[in-house]
C-alpha cells in the first residue's frame, strides 16, 4: 500500500499532468493533418517559438499571465504568416512535400531561434512557488496548475468544437476537407486561420510547460516525435482521439518508467506505435481510409 | 536545366578549390593551437570559457614576444558534444591548420574519441575538463596531458568529507554517459572503502528534460545525501525540479566539481544552499594567487572566472616546455613536459607527473553558501591524486550491485 | 554495360585522378571521402524517393546499423574488409526485410512514418545499450584490411575504396533503373492503382526497391568506420536521415547522379561554412523550402523528367 501512495500514485499524476501539455500540442497536429493534409514536422519549432516569446514577453511586461496570453497571439501571427506564404501554394500536390517543406521550416525556425537568443537553456520561472504535501511527497504548485490549465483549455476546446457553429464547422471540415467548398466558406481563410490557431495551442503547450522543462532551440525536436505519436495513436483526424491518446501516454511513459529504465520507456512507446500503425492504422478514433 | 547543372558542378569546384588555397603565405613566425570544445548545447558553458581562459594566456604569451619567436594563433572549433563532429574537427586543426598543440574537448566521451586521432598524428593534447577515468589508464597515450581532477581524484578527496561530516547513506545518482558512470563508479568505490553506505545508484541521460520519474526511488532509499554527478544545463535543470520537489531541503547535497559553472551559480543560489564539491577553482577563493588571478580575468572579460582556468595553465605549461625543448617537435616538447613544475598558474605550484601525465595540485573542498561556492578545507594534490594506473583498467572487479546492510 | 555509358566512365576516371591534384592534402582527400560517401547513400536513397515516389525519413538507420555492423566485428579483433561487408549486409538486409515488409503494406505518408519510427527505435535501442557503447557509441576501430597484410589506413586508399562503393552503387543503380523493374517503379511512382490494375504486385516491388536502396545505405555505412575509427548512435538520428532526404532535393529527384552531386555539395558546404558560421542551418532550410515551391524536382529532376516523359515510360 505504501508503495501505491509514495511511488505509484506520483507517478501518475506525473504522466496526466505531462499527458495533459501533450494533448494541447498534440490536438494542434491533428487538426492540421485533418483539415490541411499536412503532417506538420514544423510543429515543434511553434512549441518551442511559444516558450521564447514567452521570455520575450515576461522581460517587457515582468508577467507571466500577460505572456500565457501574449506569446501565443504572437506564435499564431507567425504561423499564418507562414501558412500563407510557404503552404498554401503546395496544398494540390502530394503530400510528401509537405513534409519536406515544413522540415526546412522547422531548420529554418530551430536555427533561427538560436541566432536570436543563444543555444544556452534559459529558464522561465513559475508564476508562483511552493508545493502541497500530496501523496506522500510534496508535490510542486505549478505542476498542479499545469495540469489545471491544460484541462481547462481542453474542455474550453471541446465546448468550441461541440457547441459553436464555427466549431463544428471546421471540426467536419477536418473529418471532410472537401466539404467546405461545398458550404461556401472560404476555404482558404479558414486554413490560415486553423494553422494560425494550431500554431498558438502549440505555443500555449511551450509557454506552459517552459517553467519545467526549461527553454532551449532543441525543446522541439524532442517534443515533436511524441506529438506524432499520439497523433497515430489517437487516429488522424479524431480531435478527441489525440487527447485521449496523449493522456495515455503520458501516463504510459510515466508508469513505464517505473519498471524498466526510463531510458528505454520510448523503445517501449515506440513499440507500441508500431503495432499500432501495423494493426490498426487508423489508431483508436480515427476514421477509416486515411492511411489504407 | 544543363546551365543549372554546370552551374551546380562549378560552384561545387569553385568552393573547394577556393578552400583548398585559402591556407595563404601569411606572415612569417606562427604557431598555432586549437582550442576544441563544446561552444554549443548543454556544455557551452564549459566551452566558452576555455576559448577566454586560452585566449588570456595567449595575449600574455605574444605580449612577451611569444614562444621561441613565433608568435601564438589559436583557432576554435566546436565538437557539438558529440565525439564524431570532434574527431573530425579535431582532424581539421591537426591536418589542416597544423597546431602544435591541441586543448580539448570538453564532453569526456568526445575527448577519448580525440585521444585517438592526438595519439595518431603525436600532437600534444591538453585536457583541462574531462573527468572520466579512462583517460590517465587504458586510453592513455604518451602525448596526452591533463589537470583536470578526474573522478578518482574527486573520489579520493571528497568521500572521507561526505561520510565524516554528512552522512553514512548516500544515494549517487549520475548522468549517463562516459563522465557520468565514471564518477558513480569511483564514488561508490571510496564511500564504501570507507565505511559510508551507498544505498541507492540511478543514472539519467544526458540532455535529460525531465528527472522527476526518478524522484520516487530516490525518496524511497531514504538517503541521508544526495550525490549528484551532472554537469552544464542538465545540473541546472535538476536542481531547480529536485527543489520545486523539497528534497533540496530534505537531503545534504555534494557532486562533482563541474556540476555547475561559476556564472550560473547566482540562478540557483537557494537549491544549491549547502552543496559540497571537491575543485581547484573558485572566484571566491581567497587564497591570494587565485584572488589575484580572478581579477585579471574579470578585468579582461567582465565576468568571474571558474574551474576551465585549467585551459590557461595548459597552454602556459606547453609554451614552457616548447622554450625548454627549443622545438616543436611533439616528442621532444613531451618530454620536455614530463615532471615539469610552474608555479605562475592560478593556483600556485602544479607539477605533471611522469607516469600519467596527470598534474598534481593542491585543492579545496568548496560549499555554496548564499550563492557563492566558499572553501571549507584545503587537500594537498599527494593525498588526492592516487596511484597511477596506466594501462590498467580501473573498474576491474566494480559492481553497481547495492549491498543491502 | 550499355547501360552505364561513356559519360560515366569519364567522370570516374576524373574522379581517379583527383588525388593527384596538386594541394590535395590528407585532410582533403578525407573529406572528399565524405562527400562522395553521402552523394552515394543520396543516390540511393533517390531510387526510392525519385523513382519509386516513397520518402524514407528513416534511412539513417540503414547507414548506422551498417556502421555498428563494422564496427562490432572490428571490435572483435576481424579486420578484413569483406567479413565487415557481409556482415552488415545480413544486418542490415534483416532490419530492412522488416521494416520495408510492414511499411510499404498501406499507402500515403504511412511509409514515411513507419520509417521514421523505426529508425527512432534502432537509434534509443543503441544509444542507451551499454553493449553498444551507449551515446559514446564504439571508438578507436583499427584500419580494415582488403587482404592478409594489406591495410586500408592511407586517406588514399580509403579514397579509392569509397570510390569503388560510388561504382557499384552507381552500377546497381544504373541497371534497376533502366531494366524492366525500374519503368514498374516509376509506373508505381506515378499511379499506384493503375500499375495495380495492371496486375503487378505492388508492394513486391516496393518492398524491392526499398531493400535496394537500404542495402546500398547500409553498405555505405559499412565503410564509413574504416575512415572514422568509431560507430556513434548519432549516425542513425532522424535528422540525418532529413539530411539525405536534403541532398536529393538539391541534386534532383529521379536522376541518380543528381543527388550524387547534392550529396557531395552538401558536404563540402557543411564543412566549409561551419568553420565560419554557424548559422548556415537556416540557410540549408530556406533552400530546401525554396526547392519544394519552385524547383520540386531539384536542380537537375525538371529536365530529365521530360526527357524520361518524352521518352514513353509508363503508359
Amino acid at each position: 500500500m505504501d508503495y501505491v501512495l509514495t511511488v505509484l500514485l506520483p507517478q501518475l499524476l506525473h504522466g496526466l499532468v505531462f499527458g495533459a501539455a501533450l494533448g494541447l500540442l498534440a490536438l494542434g497536429l491533428t487538426v492540421i493533418f485533418g483539415l490541411l493534409g499536412v503532417m506538420n514536422f514544423a510543429h515543434g519549432e511553434l512549441y518551442m517559438l511559444g516558450a521564447y516569446a514567452g521570455i520575450v514577453v515576461i522581460g517587457v511586461t515582468h508577467s507571466f499571465w500577460v505572456a500565457l496570453i501574449a506569446a501565443p497571439i504572437l506564435v499564431g501571427i507567425v504561423a499564418a504568416v507562414t501558412e500563407v506564404a510557404t503552404l498554401r501554394p503546395i496544398y494540390r500536390r502530394e503530400p510528401l512535400y509537405g513534409l519536406i517543406l515544413t522540415f526546412g521550416l522547422a531548420l529554418v525556425f530551430r536555427e533561427g531561434a538560436r541566432q536570436i537568443w543563444g543555444g544556452d537553456m534559459r529558464r522561465i520561472l513559475p508564476p508562483f512557488t511552493g508545493s502541497t504535501p500530496l501523496l506522500g511527497m510534496t508535490y510542486p504548485n505549478y505542476r498542479l496548475f499545469l495540469l489545471a490549465a491544460s484541462s481547462v483549455i481542453l474542455l474550453a476546446l471541446w465546448l468550441f468544437f461541440t457547441r459553436t457553429r464555427a466549431g463544428i464547422v471546421v471540426r467536419a471540415a477536418v473529418q471532410d476537407a472537401e466539404m467546405l467548398d461545398g458550404l461556401g466558406v472560404d476555404v482558404r481563410r479558414v486554413f490560415t486561420l486553423t494553422f494560425a490557431a494550431s500554431g498558438a495551442l502549440a505555443a500555449l503547450a511551450g509557454l506552459l510547460l517552459a517553467p519545467v522543462f526549461t527553454v532551449y532551440p532543441q525543446m522541439g525536436v524532442e517534443m515533436i516525435l511524441l506529438a506524432f505519436i499520439v497523433v497515430i495513436l489517437g487516429g488522424m483526424g479524431s480531435m478527441g482521439g489525440s487527447v485521449v491518446a496523449a493522456f495515455v501516454i503520458g501516463v504510459a511513459q510515466s508508469l513505464f518508467s517505473l519498471w524498466m529504465n526510463p531510458q528505454r520507456v520510448a523503445i517501449a512507446i515506440f513499440g507500441i506505435m508500431i503495432v499500432v500503425l501495423i494493426v490498426r492504422p487508423r489508431g483508436l478514433f480515427g476514421r477509416e481510409g486515411v492511411l489504407e | 536545366m544543363r546551365k543549372m547543372t554546370w552551374l551546380l558542378v562549378l560552384a561545387s569546384v569553385a568552393a573547394a578549390g577556393a578552400g583548398m588555397t585559402a591556407p595563404a603565405l601569411s606572415q612569417s613566425k606562427v604557431v598555432k593551437i586549437g582550442d576544441l570544445g563544446s561552444k554549443v548545447g548543454v556544455f557551452e558553458g564549459y566551452g566558452k570559457y576555455q576559448t577566454m581562459f586560452m585566449q588570456m594566456a595567449v595575449e600574455e604569451l605574444n605580449a612577451k614576444g611569444g614562444v621561441l619567436g613565433h608568435k601564438v594563433e589559436m583557432i576554435s572549433e566546436d565538437d557539438e558534444t558529440k565525439p564524431a563532429p570532434a574527431v573530425r574537427k579535431a582532424e581539421k586543426l591537426i591536418l589542416q591548420d597544423d597546431v602544435k598543440l591541441l586543448v580539448g574537448a570538453v564532453s569526456s566521451g568526445a575527448t577519448m574519441a580525440v585521444m585517438d586521432v592526438t595519439k595518431k598524428h603525436k600532437t600534444i593534447h591538453w585536457n583541462a575538463v574531462s573527468c572520466a577515468e579512462f583517460m590517465r589508464t587504458t586510453k592513455f597515450h604518451k602525448y596526452y596531458f591533463s589537470n583536470q581532477p578526474d573522478s578518482r581524484m574527486q573520489a579520493n578527496g571528497l568521500a572521507k568529507y561526505i561520510v565524516d561530516k554528512m552522512g553514512k547513506k548516500v544515494y549517487i545518482f549520475y548522468t549517463d554517459y562516459a563522465m557520468g558512470q565514471s564518477d558513480g563508479r569511483q564514488f561508490k568505490t571510496a564511500l564504501e572503502k570507507i565505511g559510508g553506505e551507498v544505498v541507492g545508484v540511478a543514472g539519467a541521460p544526458l540532455d535529460t528534460k525531465d528527472f522527476s520519474p526518478w524522484f520516487g526511488a530516490i525518496n524511497q532509499a531514504q538517503p541521508d545525501v544526495l550525490f549528484l554527478a551532472f554537469a552544464g544545463t542538465d545540473s541546472l535543470r535538476l536542481m531547480t525540479q529536485l527543489h520545486s520537489f523539497g528534497m533540496t531541503k530534505k537531503y545534504k547535497l555534494a557532486g562533482i566539481d563541474c556540476f555547475l559553472l561559476q556564472q550560473d551559480l547566482p540562478a540557483i543560489a537557494e537549491p544549491m544552499e549547502g552543496f559540497v564539491q571537491l575543485a581547484h577553482y573558485s572566484a571566491y577563493n581567497a587564497d591570494k594567487q587565485m584572488a589575484a588571478f580572478n581579477e585579471r580575468f574579470k578585468k579582461k572579460f567582465g565576468v568571474d572566472g571558474n574551474i576551465m582556468a585549467g585551459a590557461y595553465d595548459g597552454v602556459l605549461f606547453w609554451a614552457a616546455a616548447v622554450e625548454k625543448a627549443k622545438s616543436f617537435d611533439a616528442d621532444k616538447v613531451e618530454a620536455a613536459l614530463e615532471g615539469m613544475c610552474l608555479d605562475n598558474t592560478h593556483v600556485g605550484r602544479q607539477c605533471i607527473r611522469k607516469e600519467d601525465h596527470q598534474v598534481i595540485m593542491d585543492m579545496h573542498l568548496y560549499q555554496v553558501k548564499g550563492g557563492k561556492n566558499l572553501p571549507i578545507a584545503r587537500l594537498e594534490g599527494k593525498d588526492t591524486i592516487g596511484e597511477p594506473m596506466v594501462g590498467k583498467d580501473p573498474v576491474e572487479g566494480f559492481t553497481w550491485e547495492i549491498k543491502k546492510k | 554495360m550499355k547501360s552505364v555509358g561513356w559519360r560515366a566512365l569519364l567522370v570516374f576516371a576524373v574522379l581517379a585522378l583527383v588525388p593527384l591534384v596538386p594541394g590535395m592534402s590528407r585532410y582533403y582527400l578525407l573529406l572528399a571521402f565524405d562527400a562522395l560517401l553521402f552523394g552515394a547513400i543520396a543516390m540511393s536513397l533517390d531510387l526510392l524517393m525519385g523513382y519509386t515516389g516513397l520518402v524514407s525519413f528513416g534511412h539513417a538507420a540503414f547507414y548506422g546499423l551498417g556502421a555498428y555492423a563494422t564496427a562490432i566485428v572490428m571490435e572483435r579483433g576481424v579486420l578484413s574488409i569483406w567479413v565487415c561487408v557481409a556482415f552488415a549486409l545480413l544486418v542490415v538486409g534483416l532490419y530492412a526485410l522488416v521494416v520495408s515488409y510492414f511499411a510499404t503494406a498501406r499507402r500515403g505518408i504511412y511509409f514515411a512514418l513507419l520509417t521514421l519510427i523505426f529508425a527512432e527505435v534502432v537509434y534509443t535501442v543503441f544509444r542507451y545499450t551499454q553493449a553498444f557503447g551507449g551515446s559514446d557509441g564504439i571508438q578507436g576501430l583499427p584500419d580494415a584490411t582488403l587482404l592478409p597484410g594489406v591495410a586500408i589506413d592511407t586517406p588514399l586508399r580509403k579514397y579509392y575504396l569509397v570510390l569503388a562503393y560510388l561504382a557499384v552503387a552507381y552500377v546497381v543503380c544504373r541497371v534497376i533503373v533502366t531494366s524492366h523493374f525500374g519503368r514498374v517503379l516509376v509506373a508505381i511512382r506515378e499511379n499506384e492503382d493503375r500499375a495495380r490494375f495492371l496486375g503487378y504486385n505492388v508492394q513486391r516491388y516496393k518492398m524491392g526497391a526499398c531493400m535496394v536502396s537500404a542495402l546500398l545505405t547500409g553498405l555505405g555505412g559499412a565503410i564509413y568506420p574504416m575512415r572514422s575509427a568509431f560507430a556513434t548512435p548519432d549516425l542513425m538520428l532522424w535528422t540525418e536521415s532529413g539530411e539525405f532526404i536534403i541532398s536529393v532535393m538539391i541534386g534532383g529527384l529521379g536522376t541518380l547522379v543528381g543527388p550524387v552531386i547534392g550529396g557531395a555539395f552538401f558536404t563540402i558546404l557543411r564543412d566549409k561554412v561551419s568553420s565560419v558560421v554557424d548559422w548556415y542551418f537556416i540557410v540549408i532550410g530556406g533552400v530546401l523550402i525554396v526547392i519544394v515551391l519552385f524547383m520540386p524536382r531539384g536542380l537537375l529532376g525538371l529536365r530529365r523528367l521530360f526527357a524520361r516523359r518524352t521518352g514513353g515510360a509508363a503508359a
